[in-house]
């Protein structure tokens, strides 16, 4: 169990081994493809194990993995592996026209490995101050990432994100001293003062005056990861600077790690607070959160900022459904995770196409990519309606499953709140797809002048993450499997 | 609610109280922290900057020996050597060498409002960290109780020195601030923080820190003059 759980956090450093081994862009990218492929695999397994066993603990509650941990660690280790595939391609073509020196190359391929682990790892640790630790860890490495390009523009993107998520993390480790002094009534050692299970367990006890205030600043500080409004303002500038795979991670990846945390700290609030509590500030941080989102897809221009928007407004989602709670509200929020990273994955990824074909990242440049780059095209325009939530797709049946969570719950104006939730959809739902078309059809550059990706094999790899997330996507909208299905009510109980 | 809260306190945190020698030593330096960031909101000076972190950190150290020395606790020890170390010494000294003597950065000129207008919005902070911190959520008769306060005050002038400052190396140290805030009230509150934690936050703290003082350079590099001010391609 433990060489499974240390596989999972272990696998995505294959790729910084292989630039330790002096690799460059293709074999360092190919050691970072093996190691999501076999972290994803490892998280799979893991899951499996902890199916039979409920969850399990060691190292005084450093380690402990419950069905919610496996679960996340799936969704994070499917898009290291889709983000790690694509990484290949896209250093590859970088490397070959000499936008990136070789020395950042390296660097990209070390610290895409630190942060694909440090993410991974949240998941796996008990300890809530570990938690804060592994969370700041995994944002400073991808910090280097943003700001790998080394142009002025990258390197505001990055000073703006490094400054604006540490200063909410920072608020986070207040919440989480709060938190530790909110046991302090109980008869527990300091280790297992933070360790989350105990916490839950005793949830009764936690002194509520501090674990309002704890669960305040959690929401706050790790809502700074999550990009809650009105802490959002680093998201789009990070994810449009970005490299594309690296752009997928943060959105499909560390903005799921944040959540994680939030999700653990309602936990928590719940058991010691009652509901009414943490519904009510996630609901507030929600609605204001998709409401923002959704005003400024409505206002277009940069294509990748517009999909970090659009990530912005997912995030609201969640929360939204976090907030109606419940069995079937809970249910929603963690199927939206899913949905949601893997569908914004292919869309980042598939800009990765268009940045690099193109060259340009405003959308009114870019027109006539189905002609142009067929795969590309049909990849953003599909994914585009996915993440949207047109069915057949799975965010439609998240969602569907959120809304219908907001009519039967018994939070204040549940109906009124889901209704107004609907709205907000429809007009996201428009203004997204209405740039995809827009992108997508028209009169492209003639054929053969948009290139990518250069040589014959390269196009494949590329093209390999877009066709597996859209299938996953498509397969996950008809049908759940029982078996994630399973690990989906076995992690909403884990919590609830 | 005061009396839960009272309850709630471990009985080794109120040994220490407000009139006992160790009581007044840590508000003290908490004090002293205080006026340190004032001195950093009050000067236009780079150096300066560095020299009133430095001295900040310096009683933050001290405050920990003192709650170190109270309870006896080696844990707590190595937490106050830490901080003196890392805070006190090798971060100023990092930021000395490779930012303001390299860049030979000078006058800070990109602000916001001016030095008396942020002195006196930082004096109402910290009035309003005073009026929200009530001292009955806090266990009775602890030390904590005018340390708290103080810490969350430190909190607000960080935040609103990273907000007034547009000089990347001035919100920096405005976050550097921020943290200190945050060390004096998880020291007073909490002391028995695990010291693996302990231990991973000033991890995190060194690597933020190189990671920063990295992108103020490229940025200064790129722009000649690193004010956050200039960085506005990026907006909406």
């Amino acid at each position: 169990m433990i060489a499974l759980a240390l596989l999972v956090v272990l696998f995505p450093l294959l790729g910084a081994l292989a630039v330790g081994a002096r690799c460059r862009a293709r074999g360092a990218g190919v050691a970072t493809a093996l190691g999501g492929a076999g972290c994803f695999a490892s998280a799979i397994a893991l899951a499996v194990r902890t199916g039979d066993i409920g969850h399990y603990q060691a190292w005084s509650g450093f380690l402990y993995v419950d069905p919610l941990a496996t679960y996340f660690a799936i969704v994070v280790s499917l898009v290291v592996l889709l983000a790690g595939v694509a990484s290949v391609a896209y250093l590859r073509a970088e490397e070959e026209r000499a936008e990136l020196s070789g020395f950042q190359v390296r660097l990209y391929f070390v610290f895409f490995a630190i942060f694909a682990s440090g993410m991974l790892s949240v998941f796996l640790t008990g300890n809530l101050g570990v938690l804060w630790i592994l969370v700041e860890l995994s944002t400073l490495a991808s910090v280097v990432l943003v700001g790998l390009e080394a142009k002025a523009r990258s390197l505001e993107a990055a000073w703006k994100y490094v400054i604006i998520s540490s200063f909410g993390v920072t608020i986070a480790l207040v919440a989480t001293l709060f938190l530790f002094y909110s046991a302090s009534g109980l008869h527990l050692s300091s280790d297992q003062r933070l360790t989350w299970a105990y916490l839950f367990a005793h949830g009764h006890s936690l002194v509520p005056a501090s674990m309002r205030l704890a669960f305040l600043l959690a929401v706050v500080g790790y809502g700074t990861k999550v990009g809650l409004a009105p802490m959002h303002t680093w998201l789009p500038d990070a994810h449009s600077e970005a490299p594309s795979p690296v752009s997928a991670m943060l959105s499909a990846g560390l903005l799921n790690t944040g959540m994680y945390a939030i999700i653990r700290f309602e936990a928590l609030a719940r058991v010691a607070l009652g509901p009414a509590y943490p519904s009510t500030v996630l609901l507030f941080f929600g609605f204001l959160t998709v409401f923002i989102g959704v005003m400024f897809l409505v206002r277009g221009g940069n294509y990748k900022r517009l999909f970090a928007y659009s990530s912005i407004e997912h995030m609201g989602i969640i929360s939204v459904a976090l907030g109606f709670g419940g069995t079937l509200g809970t249910y929603g929020a963690l199927l939206q995770v899913l949905n949601h990273a893997i569908g914004k994955a292919v869309l980042f990824l598939s800009s990765g196409h268009l940045v690099l074909g193109y060259r340009t990242r405003e959308s009114a440049r870019v027109r006539g990519v189905l002609s142009a780059l067929p795969l590309a095209g049909g990849a953003v325009l599909l994914a585009s309606l996915a993440v949207a939530g047109t069915p057949p797709f799975g965010v439609f049946l998240s969602e569907f499953t959120i809304v219908r969570a907001g009519f039967a719950s018994s939070a204040v104006a549940g109906p009124v709140l889901a209704g107004l939730l609907v709205l907000l959809l429809v007009i996201g739902f428009v203004s997204l797809v209405f740039t995809s078309v827009s992108m997508v059809s028209g009169e492209g550059p003639p054929k053969g002048s948009v290139v990518p990706y250069p040589g014959r094999a390269w196009p494949v790899v590329a093209a390999v993450p877009l066709v597996g997330g859209l299938a996953i996507l498509a397969l996950l909208g008809l049908w759940v499997p029982g078996g994630l299905n399973d690990l989906i009510l076995h992690s909403v109980r884990a919590v609830l | 609610m005061g009396t839960l809260l009272a309850v709630a306190a471990s009985p080794s945190v109120q040994r220490l109280s407000t009139s006992s020698i160790a009581g007044t030593l840590l508000t003290l330096s908490a004090v002293v922290m205080l006026v340190a960031a004032f001195g950093c909101l009050g000067s236009k000076l780079f150096s300066r900057y560095v020299v009133y972190y430095a001295v900040q950190s310096v009683a933050l150290a001290f405050a920990a020996g003192v709650v170190a020395y109270n309870f006896g606790s080696a844990q707590i020890w190595a937490l106050a050597f830490i901080t003196l170390a890392i805070k006190g010494i090798a971060i100023p000294l990092a930021t000395r060498r490779l930012l303001i003597q390299r860049l030979d950065l000078r006058r800070d000129v990109a602000l916001s409002t001016g030095l008396s207008t942020s002195l006196i919005i930082g004096a109402l902070l910290t009035g309003f960290a005073f009026l929200v911190i009530e001292p009955q959520d806090l266990p009775k008769g602890v030390v904590a109780s005018s340390a708290v306060p103080l810490g969350t005050a430190l909190v607000l002038l960080g935040g609103l020195a990273m907000v007034v400052r547009r000089h990347t190396v001035a919100q920096l140290i405005g976050w550097l601030i921020t943290e200190n805030g945050v060390f004096l009230g998880g020291i007073t509150l909490v002391s028995s923080f695990p010291l693996i934690v302990e231990a991973g936050i000033f991890l995190d703290l060194v690597a933020a820190t190189l990671i920063m003082i990295v992108f103020v350079s490229g940025i200064t590099r790129r722009l000649a003059e690193a004010t956050a001010s200039r960085l506005r391609e990026l907006r909406g």
